[in-house]
Order: structure tokens, then sequence, then C-alpha cells
């Protein structure tokens, strides 16, 4: 059991793709077991989690043109007259 | 026999239709009504992600008015191939796609020369190592969180439009859209392994240039998070 216990080190090389959910089941389980033993790298995998989660949250708040709707409106209107 | 969704959408979509349809000649009222409940349909699922959409094509575009172009074009596209979508599966994902496309042939047409990107290694958690420089490491992450917490929707965008082409495109997708690697894949045609490297290192250069642009902004400067600044 201990024989496959990441190191600091080796759990770090996996954080991007562990914070994507890109790892298998089993390395993901790995990865796992480190946190919940280690507080340090616990830390700071939740806090590059938190960077995502920013960038993500702010790129949301953009809003679209008020008149970009209607403007895709017309443009559809005419592509359909202009087909008949 | 209209479904009552279907004729709220039909009494939403504006007068501009309506008058449209009225003064089409006789004879013609079948297949206008059934083009116009397909633009209805159409509408009523961009409406709902047109935020989004046009976010991701500022990040492709890097300016306002070629995104807003990017997003009619698209629409238009989608609009046109419409019949090919699958009622019930992902609109959003559909036309994203469809956008990223759009954007990319056009960017070949307009500008056929490959970016050079130049190589620059920028550590994993790049932003809590510079805040454990100026913090104690029990503060850094407190550090790390206010920094966000200050910065603005506009510097991120720049932060993403800062970043090399082949970055950019990945990152876009992936903050945006919420984009598996596999998806992302499939969108801009490269293989998986690509797009992860791509996102890893790209992530990475945005750390830095988000730390840049915050130090630039002054929303680094005073090691302890809370005092000073208010926002
Ligand atoms: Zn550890």
């Amino acid at each position: 059991m201990s024989a496959n216990r990441l190191t600091c080190e080796e759990a770090f090389r996996r954080l991007d793709d562990y914070l994507d959910r890109e790892l298998g089941p089993g390395e993901t389980a790995e990865v796992r077991r480190h946190l919940e033993v280690c507080a340090m790298c616990a830390g700071e995998f939740g806090i590059e989690a938190e960077v995502l989660d920013a960038v993500r949250e702010k790129l949301r708040r953009i809003a679209a043109p008020p008149d970009l709707m209607a403007a895709i409106s017309a443009k559809l209107a005419a592509a359909r007259q202009s087909e008949g | 026999m209209v479904a009552s969704h279907l004729a709220r959408g039909i009494f939403s979509l504006g007068r501009r239709h309506l008058r449209r349809i009225g003064s089409l000649p006789r004879g013609t009222m079948a297949q206008p009504t059934r083009d116009a409940q397909r633009a209805t349909e159409f509408e009523a699922l961009l409406e709902p992600i047109l935020a989004g959409a046009y976010g991701l094509a500022l990040q492709l575009t890097r300016n306002r008015a070629d995104a807003e172009d990017l997003v009619q074009e698209a629409a238009l596209l989608a609009f046109r191939g419409f019949e090919g979508f699958e009622r019930g599966t992902n609109f959003r994902a559909w036309f994203f796609r469809i956008l990223t496309n759009t954007f990319l042939s056009g960017r070949r047409k307009r500008r056929p020369e490959a970016e050079a990107v130049p190589f620059e290694d920028v550590p994993v958690a790049y932003m809590q190592r510079q805040a454990r420089e100026i913090a104690s490491a029990e503060q850094a992450g407190d550090l790390v969180r206010a920094v966000l917490g200050k910065l603005e929707t506009e510097e991120v965008t720049a932060a993403i439009e800062a970043l090399p082409e082949e970055f950019r495109l990945v990152a876009a997708l992936y903050f945006v859209r919420d984009s598996s690697y596999q998806e992302i894949s499939e969108i801009l045609g490269i293989p998986v392994g690509t797009v992860r490297s791509r996102l890893h290192r790209g992530r990475r250069l945005l750390q830095k240039r988000l730390w840049q642009i915050a130090q630039d902004h002054g929303l680094v400067a005073g090691a302890a998070p809370g005092e000073g600044r208010t926002g």
C-alpha cells in the first residue's frame, strides 16, 4: 500500500490533470490519498483550483453587446428572405 | 395546433418578423411561417448562450468589433446548418464549435503566416510561488486570493489576449466553454496530448501575466492582504 504513495513532487506533477479531472481513476485516487495526508499540497492544490475558478468567474461576467441579438435576428431574417 | 411555448416564442420575436411575414406575396405563406418558426427556435437557443459566445469570440479575435462580426457570421452559418443540429443535444457545444471553426477559417485567409511562439518556461503555481516570496507560507494563499479578488474582468481578458495564439485558442475554449481536453482536441483538430501540454503551459503563462498585471496596477503592493487598498 505504502509502496505507491506519491511524493509531494509526484503529486504536483499531476496537479493540472487532477484539477481538470483528466486523470484515470487509479491516479486520481493516488493524488487524493496524498492530499488527505499532506496539508501543504492540499493547500496549494486548493489555491490553484481557486485561481482557475476565479478566471472562469471573471470571464463569465462578459456581457454581449446589447444590440447583438437584434443584429443577428435581422441578419437571419435577411438571409431567409434572400434564400426565398 | 401551435404549442403554447412556440406561440409565446413567436410573439416575443418582435414586430419586425411578423411584419415581414405579413408583407410576403400570397401563396408563399406556408414556407415563411415554417422558416420563421425555425428562426424562433434557433434564436431561443442562441440567446442564453450569446454572452458566452461573445466572450469566446472576444478572446479569439482580441477586439470587440471583430468579435461581434464573428458571432454574427457564426450565427448565420449555424442557422443555415440548423437542420444538422440534433435536437436535444448540446446546442452550446455545437454553436461554439461553429464559432471556433469560423474564426479559424477566416483567420487562415486573412493571416496565413504562423505566429512564432516564444518558449517561456513558467513554473507551475506561479502566483503562489511569487506570493511566497513576499509573504509567509501561511499567508501566501491569502495574498493570491486577495489579488484574484481585485483583478477585473478586463484585466483577465487582457492577460488571455496577450497569450501566444496556440495557447490562447486552447485557453479560451477551456475557460469559456469548460471543455474537456477531448472536446478541445475535436474542435481545434489537434491531438489531446497537444491540448494538454498547451493548456498546462498556457495556464502558467496566464498566471505570470496576471501577476504582472496585478503588480503593474499596484494590486500586489503591500504584502499584507486586507490592508490598505479596498479595490
Ligand atoms: Zn505533499
